[in-house]
C-alpha cells in the first residue's frame, strides 16, 4: 500500500495480485515483464506461475509425467519451470522435425520416429498441424504426415498394452479390447480412456437405477445387470449385421447408439461392468459364442448365504449378448455334444477364458470381417469407399495382425515350434502391410516383435527387413532427370487418371521410360500382350484405394474430374496439394523427380 | 445515483481514509465480500455507524460504487477452486472496458481497493486490464509504460536473456 496520498503505480502492486495479472500472460508476456526488473523477475518465476502455465497451455502429456499427480502433489515437488520450458523446447523440435519430413523424402521415417518418442507430448502440435489451414502451401502433405505420426504414436501405445498382456501382467479386458479402438482410431475421442470412462458412468447408472443393489446375493446382481445393460441399448446385433467391423470395438460399441455388438464384446462390457460393482464375472470361450461365468465370493452362496462349508466357488452362466436368464450347465454339455465335442474337452470350452485369449479372438472376428468386406464388395474392393467407413478395414486388419502376432506367443501348451509356427503365419502379412503403408511402424517391429523371436532363425530375417527399411530411408533417392533419355515419357508427377481399363482413379508418384520389372512380372502381366509392349513408358502410380500399382502409359487417361475426397486423403504422402486450376498436384517428391 | 427518490431502500454509510461519508445502498455494498462479512447478518436498525474504509479514499470509493452499481445482478463468484485449470481469457466486456479507461495510478488504485474489499470481479477485470497492457510489448516499452526502474546489472540482463531464450519464437 502507498503511503497516504500517494497514489499508486505498478510496483507497489502486492505480490498475490502480481500473481494473478500474469497468469493471464502468455509465456512470451511473462518473459518480457521478468527482464523488466528483479522484483518483476523474481515474481514471474514463481512455480505457482509456471504450474498454471503447464496445466492452460497442454492439453496432452505422455503417460510418463504422471501429470495428473503432479498437479496434485506439493508445489514445490516439481520443477514447473524447467518442465514447462522442456514441453516448449520438444513443440519446437516437433515443429522442426514435421517440416523435415515434408521437406525431404531423405531419413523420413528416421524424422517420424524422432517425433513418435515424445509420444503425446507431441501430440498437440500435430493436431495443429492437421488442422492447417485449407490454402496452407503444403496442406496435403502437411495434414498427411501430421495424421501419420499421430496415429503411429497410438498404435506404439496399443501394442505396449498387448506386450503388457503378453508378459502376463494384469491388464483389464477393456483395456486390451480398448487397444483395438486406440490402434485404428477408430474416431476422434474413442480411446482407451473414453471406454474406461464409460463404463465407469455405466457403473454409476446401474447404482443410480437400483440403489440396494450392493446388498444383493450375487445370483440377482448377475441377471440384474444384464437387464441393465439391455435396458439401455445393449441388445447384442442382428444376423443381418453380424460381421459388421465396428462390432468388434469395445470404445465404438460403447460410444455408438445402438451398441450393437459381437457376444465377445457384449461379454467384455459385461464382466468390465460386473468388475467395477464387486461382482466377480468372466468370460467363458464357448464353441461360435462367449458367454459368462459369474462367481460367487469365496464360501457364500450365489444366493447370498454364508456358508464355510462350500468349498469350491460356486458360479453360474450367462448369455449377456441373448438374455438376462442363467444358463444351465447341462444346456451348454447339451450343445457341446451336438457339436460332436469329446467329453474330455468340455471342461475346457466350460471354464472362464483370460484376457489374452478374448483379445486373440476379437483379431480372429476383425479378420472374418474384413474378409467378408471384400468378398461382398469384389471388384469394387473398397474402391475410395474406405474413406468414409469406421474403422478404416486396413487398418482395423492391421490391428489383427498385430495383436495375432503380440499375443499367439504364450499360448499354455503349445510348444516353442507350434508357437513360432504360428506367429510366422502372421508375418509376410504384417510386413507387407507394413512396408507399403506404415514403413515407419518398422521401429515398432525392432521393439516390440524382434524380442519375441530371440535366438531363432526368424530374429536375423525380422533383422534384415528392419535394416532393409532404414537403409532405404536413410539413402537420397535416385535422381530422375527428363534428359535425352526420357524425351517420351508424357505424363508428369502428379498427374490424375482414370485407367482406362479398369476404371479406377489414381495419381502418377513416378515413372520409368520403359517397364522396369523383372521378366516374371511382365509375364505374369501380359505386358508385351499391350499394344505398345514393354518398351512404352510405365508409371508409378497410387490409386484410391490405397494401393501403389505400375501402369503402361498407354492405360493411362488423363482426368478432366477434380480428385474424389479418398484420393485428396492420401495423395498428402507424395504432393503438397492440388492445384484447381492446372488440374494437377503439385508434387512433393522433387528430390526424386526434380523437373516434374 | 438516483437512490433517494426511489423507494426506500436499506443505506449504508461509509467513511473513506479522507474523511468522506458515502451513503450507499447495501445490496450494492455487499458485492464486497469484506464489507459483507463486517455487517453479518446485522439487521438496518444496528447499523447506525459508518463503515470506516481506512485504505481507500473517495475518488477511487465512488469507482467502485459505480462498478457495484452496475454488477449488482451479476451472480456470486464462485467460491472456492476456479483458479487453475482453465486457460485464461482476457476478454473484457465494452462496460468494464470504458470503466477502465481512467489513468495508471486510478486502474491500480482501484485494483489495490478490489482486492482489499474482496470484489472479486473487480479485480479480475482490472487485472486482466493491467495484462492487457504488457500483451505484446518488449521489456522496454513494458518499462515506459508502467515507469519501471531497470535494477540489473548488464550481466544480469544478459544472462537473463539467455535463460528465456526459449520463448522468442513463442
Amino acid at each position: 500500500m502507498p503511503p497516504e496520498g500517494v497514489m499508486a503505480g505498478f510496483t507497489d502492486v502486492p505480490t498475490e495480485i502480481l500473481q494473478i495479472i500474469f497468469e493471464y500472460l502468455s509465456p512470451r508476456s511473462l518473459n518480457a515483464i521478468s527482464r523488466t526488473s528483479k522484483a518483476f523477475h523474481t515474481v514471474a518465476n514463481s512455480p505457482i506461475i509456471w504450474r498454471h502455465l503447464c496445466q492452460t497451455q497442454f492439453a496432452y502429456w505422455a503417460p510418463h509425467h504422471d501429470i495428473v499427480a503432479k498437479f496434485c502433489g506439493p508445489l514445490s515437488a516439481v520443477d514447473w519451470c524447467g518442465l514447462f520450458i522442456q514441453r516448449i523446447m520438444d513443440e519446437q523440435r516437433t515443429r522442426e522435425l514435421l517440416n523435415n519430413v515434408l521437406g525431404s523424402q531423405k531419413n523420413r521415417i528416421n524424422h517420424i520416429n524422432e517425433i513418435a518418442d515424445l509420444g503425446y507430448d507431441a501430440k498437440e502440435v500435430l493436431l495443429k498441424e492437421y488442422n492447417c489451414p485449407d490454402d496452407a502451401e503444403d496442406v496435403l502433405a502437411r495434414r498427411y504426415y501430421a495424421q501419420a505420426i499421430l496415429e503411429h504414436i497410438q498404435r506404439e501405445l496399443a501394442i505396449k498394452v498387448w506386450e503388457d498382456l503378453g508378459e502376463g501382467k494384469d491388464v483389464p479386458i477393456e483395456v486390451a479390447l480398448g487397444a483395438y479402438d486406440l490402434f485404428t482410431q477408430a474416431e476422434p475421442g474413442v480411446d482407451i480412456d473414453s471406454v474406461t470412462s464409460g463404463l465407469d458412468s455405466l457403473a454409476k447408472g446401474v447404482l443410480k437405477e437400483y440403489a440396494d443393489f450392493p446388498n444383493w446375493s450375487p445370483r440377482k446382481k448377475a441377471s440384474t445387470l444384464v437387464t441393465f445393460l439391455r435396458d439401455h441399448g445393449f441388445q447384442g446385433v442382428s444376423d443381418s449385421a453380424y460381421r459388421a467391423l465396428q462390432n468388434s470395438f469395445i470404445g465404438l460399441v460403447l460410444s455408438s447408439e445402438g451398441h450393437e455388438s459381437l457376444p465377445l464384446i457384449s461379454v467384455a462390457i459385461y464382466c468390465a461392468l460386473a468388475q467395477r460393482l464387486s461382482l466377480d464375472a468372466r468370460p467363458c470361450g464357448f464353441v461360435y459364442h462367449v458367454y459368462s461365468i459369474v462367481y460367487a465370493p469365496q464360501n457364500t452362496s450365489l444366493d447370498g448365504e454364508n456358508d464355510p462349508n462350500i468349498r469350491d466357488q460356486e458360479f453360474m452362466y450367462l448369455d449377456p449378448f441373448r438374455s438376462p436368464n442363467e444358463v444351465p450347465k447341462t444346456e451348454l454339455q447339451n450343445k457341446l455334444r451336438e457339436l460332436g465335442i469329446p467329453t474330455s474337452q468340455y471342461e475346457e470350452f466350460l471354464s472362464d477364458t483370460g484376457t489374452r485369449e478374448m483379445v486373440v479372438r476379437t483379431a480372429r472376428n476383425i479378420m472374418n470381417s474384413v474378409q467378408t468386406i471384400r468378398q461382398t464388395n469384389p471388384g469394387t474392393h473398397g474402391i475410395g469407399s474406405w474413406v468414409d467407413t469406421s474403422p478404416d478395414m486396413d487398418s482395423a486388419f492391421y490391428a489383427a495382425l498385430w495383436a495375432t502376432a503380440m499375443l499367439t506367443s504364450r499360448q499354455e501348451g503349445s510348444s516353442e515350434a507350434a508357437i513360432r509356427a504360428r506367429r510366422r503365419q502372421f508375418l509376410p502379412f504384417l510386413l507387407d502391410q507394413l512396408q507399403e503403408h506404415y514403413p515407419w511402424d518398422a521401429v515398432l517391429l525392432e521393439r516390440h516383435i524382434i524380442p519375441l523371436f530371440a535366438s531363432n532363425p526368424d530374429e536375423e530375417r525380422l533383422r534384415l527387413f528392419v535394416n532393409s527399411v532404414r537403409d532405404l530411408d536413410a539413402m537420397p533417392k535416385r535422381i530422375q532427370r527428363r534428359d535425352e533419355t526420357a524425351t517420351k515419357v508424357r505424363f508428369k508427377v502428379g498427374q490424375l487418371f482414370k485407367h482406362r481399363r479398369y476404371h479406377y482413379e489414381g495419381v502418377i508418384t513416378g515413372w520409368d521410360p520403359s517397364c522396369i520389372m523383372g521378366e516374371d512380372w511382365i509375364r505374369s502381366m501380359d505386358v508385351d500382350g499391350l499394344p505398345r509392349g514393354r518398351h512404352q513408358s510405365f508409371y508409378h502410380v497410387l490409386v484410391c484405394d490405397k494401393s501403389i500399382r505400375y501402369v503402361a502409359e498407354e492405360n493411362i487417361s488423363p482426368s478432366t474430374e477434380p480428385p474424389s475426397s479418398a484420393m485428396l486423403k492420401l495423395a498428402g504422402r507424395h504432393f503438397k496439394r492440388w492445384d484447381p486450376v492446372a488440374g494437377v498436384f503439385i508434387s512433393n517428391v522433387k528430390d526424386e523427380y526434380p523437373e516434374d | 445515483m438516483s437512490a433517494a427518490t426511489e423507494q426506500p431502500k436499506q443505506t449504508l454509510t461509509v467513511t473513506t481514509n479522507d474523511n468522506v461519508d458515502i451513503v450507499v445502498e447495501r445490496e450494492i455494498l455487499e458485492r464486497s465480500v469484506l464489507i459483507k462479512n463486517m455487517i453479518g447478518d446485522v439487521g438496518e436498525e444496528q447499523i447506525d455507524t459508518a463503515i470506516p474504509l481506512p485504505n481507500v479514499n473517495e475518488p477511487v470509493m465512488k469507482k467502485v460504487i459505480e462498478w457495484c452499481e452496475h454488477h449488482r445482478k451479476d451472480p456470486p463468484a464462485p467460491e472456492g477452486d476456479d483458479s487453475d485449470s482453465r486457460k485464461k481469457s482476457t476478454d473484457i466486456d465494452e462496460w468494464d472496458q470504458k470503466f477502465m479507461q481512467v489513468d495508471q495510478e486510478m486502474l491500480f488504485e482501484i485494483i489495490l481497493a478490489a482486492n482489499y474489499l474482496d470484489i472479486k470481479g473487480l479485480l479480475d477485470v482490472g487485472c486482466k486490464t493491467v495484462a492487457n497492457m504488457i500483451k505484446g510489448k518488449s521489456p522496454d516499452e513494458i518499462r515506459k509504460t508502467f515507469n519501471i526502474q531497470n535494477d540489473f546489472t548488464p550481466e544480469e540482463e544478459d544472462q537473463i536473456r539467455r535463460e528465456n531464450e526459449w520463448a522468442e519464437d513463442r
